[in-house]
C-alpha cells in the first residue's frame, strides 16, 4: 500500500514537473534570448546563455529617435511602460466601478427583466472583432480621440466588462440577503450596507474580475497599434509592436520580459484568490 | 384582508425599522435605482460597439469598395449569396471549424490534465499553480511577439537551421503553410490551456470533497470516475471555456496576423475577412464574411445560456 502511494507521488510529482516545463518553456526561451550578445544569438545554443548580458535592456533605455531602422526605441522604455500603467489602470478602474454598480443592480437588486440583462451584455461577446476596428477607428477620428490614450481607455472596458459583470452579478445574486437586512435593522442605509459588508465580501471576485480584465486587456495588439501611433503615447504592446523586429530582435525580446515582470508579480499576489473569486461566482452563483 | 393583522402588530415607526416598511414605494425605488446603476455599463459597451456593429451591417449590404467610383450602393444580400458559391469562403470557413475544433480539444485537455494535478495539496502548490497560471498571465500581446521569432527564426538565429528543418518537415507533410497554422494552435493552446486549467481549477475547488469520496467507493475505476462524476459536476465550466475558446477562435485575427507575419497560406474566417477589406478594400463583402459568423456564435450562446440558468428558474 505504502510503495503504491509512493509510487503514485512520484508520477505526479513527474508530471507536475512535466507541466510546469511545459508553462514555462516559452517564457524561459524568450528571457534566456533576452539575456545574449548579438554575436551569442548567432552561434550559442538555444536554451543557454554562456555570457548573459544586459545590453539589450540598456538599449531600451537608450531611445534613438534618431535610427532610420528603429534598431532602438524611439522613445525611453519606461515612457511605454508608464502609458501602459495609466491605460490599463484607468480601464481597470473604469470596468470594475461600472461593473460593480451594474452587477448590484442586476444581480441584487433584480429588476424586471435582470436575467435578459445580463444576457444581453454577455452577447455582445459574439460580435465579430475583425473588422470593428475599421468604424471605431473612424469613430474615435471623428470625436478627435484619434491617437489619444482615451479611446484605449474607453474600449477596453468593452472587452472585458460583459464578463465581470456576469461573474459578479452571479456572486450577489446568491449572496444571502439576510445579511445586509441585519445591516438595515441596525439603522443602515443601502450605501453603507454596501461599502462595509457587501463590498468586504466580493473581494475574491472582484480579484478574479481584476485580473480577467488585466489579462484580456494585456492581450489586445489590435486596437492598441490602431488607435495610438506616435511613440510617446505608445502602450508597450503597441510600441514594440511598431519596431522592426527583424533587426532589433533582441531588444524586443528583452522589452517583453521587462513588461512580464509586474504581471508576474501581479499573478503572485492574486493568483490563488483569482481561483477563489471564480469559485464564489460560478458555483454559489449563476 | 391578509394585511389585517400585520398592521395590529404595534410597530414603533418606518423610522425605527426600515427593514419592515410596506414592500411598494421602496420596491419601485429599487427598480429605479437598479436600471440607473445598470445604466453606465450598458452605456459603454452597446455605446462603443453600435455604430461598429451598425456600420458593418450596414455595408455588409452595399458594394462598398475602394475601386468604386461614387458613393456605395446598396446591392441587398448579394454579398452573402455569392459566399455561398466562393471557394475561398468555404476554404476559411473548414479552416475555421478545423481551428476551433483542434484547439478547444487540446484546450480542454491541457486544461483538466493540470487542473486535476493541482486540485489536491502538496508541497509547492503555490509556485506550481503560478508556473501554470503564467502562460495566461504573461502579456499575450507582446508574447506572441517573441513566439513569432522564436518559431520563425531569422536567418542568424542559433536554432534556425533546427526550426527551418521542422517547418520543411511539417510543410511537405501536411502541405505548405501547415507550420504556421500549427504555430499559431500551439500559441492558442499553450495560453489558453493555462486559462481553462485555471478555470477549471476553480470548477474542481467548488465539488465537496465527500462527492470525490463517496464515488472513490462506488466505483474504482479512476477513468470511469471521471466522466461519470467529475466532468458532469464541471459541465458549466466547460461549457463556458469552450464558449470563450469559440469566441477566441473564430475571432482570432492578430495572433494568426503576427505569428504567419501576414503570409497567411490558411486563412480563417477572420483573417479572410480582414485580407478582403485591407488589402482588397472590398468592404462590403469582407463585413459579409465577418457577420457571416455570427449565427454559429448565437447558437452556442443559446446553449450556454440554457445550461447555465435552465429555464425552470425562470420564473424567480
Amino acid at each position: 500500500m505504502s510503495w503504491k502511494r509512493r509510487g503514485r507521488n512520484v508520477a505526479h510529482g513527474c508530471l507536475l514537473l512535466l507541466a510546469v516545463c511545459y508553462s514555462l518553456l516559452p517564457i524561459y526561451f524568450m528571457f534566456i534570448q533576452s539575456l545574449k550578445t548579438a554575436e551569442e544569438d548567432v552561434v550559442g545554443h538555444p536554451l543557454i546563455v554562456t555570457r548573459p548580458t544586459l545590453e539589450n535592456y540598456r538599449h531600451l533605455f537608450e531611445p534613438d529617435p534618431e535610427s532610420e531602422f528603429l534598431v532602438r526605441p524611439p522613445v525611453a522604455f519606461p515612457v511605454w511602460v508608464q502609458n501602459t500603467v495609466v491605460v490599463f489602470g484607468a480601464s481597470l478602474a473604469l470596468t470594475l466601478a461600472l461593473s460593480l454598480l451594474a452587477a448590484y443592480g442586476l444581480g441584487r437588486l433584480r429588476p424586471p427583466g435582470w436575467r435578459w440583462s445580463r444576457r444581453l451584455l454577455f452577447a455582445t461577446y459574439v460580435v465579430p472583432h475583425t473588422l470593428l476596428f475599421v468604424p471605431l477607428y473612424e469613430l474615435a477620428v471623428r470625436f478627435g480621440l484619434d491617437n489619444s490614450q482615451l479611446a484605449l481607455v474607453i474600449v477596453y472596458p468593452m472587452l472585458s466588462m460583459p464578463f465581470c459583470v456576469w461573474i459578479l452579478s452571479a456572486f450577489f445574486q446568491t449572496l444571502p440577503r439576510e445579511i445586509e437586512e441585519s445591516a438595515y435593522i441596525e439603522g443602515a442605509s443601502r450605501v453603507a450596507a454596501f461599502l462595509h459588508i457587501v463590498l468586504p465580501m466580493s473581494r475574491p471576485v472582484l480579484v478574479a474580475a481584476g485580473l480577467f480584465t488585466l489579462g484580456t486587456i494585456s492581450s489586445d495588439i489590435v486596437f492598441a497599434s490602431i488607435l495610438l501611433h506616435s511613440s510617446e503615447i505608445q502602450t508597450v504592446v503597441a510600441g514594440l509592436g511598431a519596431m522592426d523586429v527583424s533587426l532589433e530582435e533582441l531588444t524586443v525580446l528583452a522589452g517583453i520580459n521587462l513588461a512580464g515582470i509586474p504581471l508576474i508579480l501581479l499573478s503572485a499576489l492574486f493568483a490563488r484568490g483569482y481561483v477563489r473569486g471564480l469559485t464564489a461566482a460560478m458555483v454559489e452563483g449563476a | 384582508m391578509a394585511e389585517g393583522p400585520i398592521r395590529a402588530v404595534p410597530v414603533k415607526s418606518a423610522r425605527d425599522c426600515p427593514g419592515r416598511r410596506p414592500q411598494r414605494a421602496p420596491r419601485r425605488r429599487e427598480v429605479v435605482a437598479a436600471y440607473l446603476l445598470t445604466l453606465p455599463a450598458f452605456l459603454l459597451v452597446l455605446g462603443v460597439l453600435a455604430y461598429p456593429v451598425a456600420w458593418q451591417g450596414w455595408v455588409s449590404v452595399t458594394n462598398h469598395s475602394v475601386y468604386l467610383d461614387g458613393p456605395p450602393a446598396f446591392v441587398g444580400l448579394d454579398n452573402y449569396r455569392r459566399l455561398l458559391g466562393d471557394g475561398e469562403y468555404w476554404r476559411a470557413a473548414a479552416h475555421t471549424a478545423a481551428y476551433f475544433v483542434i484547439t478547444t480539444i487540446a484546450k480542454l485537455v491541457v486544461g483538466v490534465a493540470l487542473a486535476l494535478l493541482l486540485a489536491r495539496p502538496f508541497p509547492g502548490r503555490a509556485l506550481a499553480f503560478l508556473a501554470v497560471f503564467l502562460p495566461w498571465a504573461y502579456p499575450g500581446g507582446v508574447t506572441i511577439i517573441g513566439w513569432y521569432w522564436t518559431l520563425n527564426p531569422p536567418l542568424i538565429a542559433p536554432h534556425s537551421l533546427l526550426l527551418g528543418r521542422l517547418k520543411w518537415a511539417v510543410d511537405g507533410w501536411l502541405g505548405f503553410g501547415a507550420y504556421d497554422f500549427l504555430s499559431v494552435v500551439l500559441f492558442n493552446v499553450w495560453r489558453g490551456g493555462s486559462f481553462t486549467a485555471v478555470f477549471l481549477l476553480a470548477g474542481l475547488n467548488a465539488i465537496p470533497q465527500e462527492l470525490f469520496d463517496s464515488a472513490a467507493l462506488e466505483c474504482k475505476a479512476g477513468w470511469r470516475r471521471f466522466w461519470l462524476v467529475t466532468v458532469p459536476l464541471l459541465k458549466r465550466f466547460l461549457a463556458l471555456a469552450v464558449f470563450l475558446s469559440l469566441t477566441t477562435a473564430f475571432a482570432d485575427l492578430a495572433n494568426i496576423w503576427v505569428l504567419t507575419g501576414g503570409r497567411i497560406m490558411f486563412p480563417i474566417i477572420g483573417t479572410h475577412a480582414y485580407w478582403l477589406a485591407v488589402k482588397g478594400g472590398q468592404f462590403g463583402a469582407a463585413a459579409a464574411v465577418s457577420l457571416s459568423l455570427v449565427p454559429p456564435l448565437v447558437l452556442a450562446l443559446v446553449l450556454l445560456f440554457r445550461l447555465f440558468d435552465p429555464p425552470k428558474e425562470e420564473p424567480a
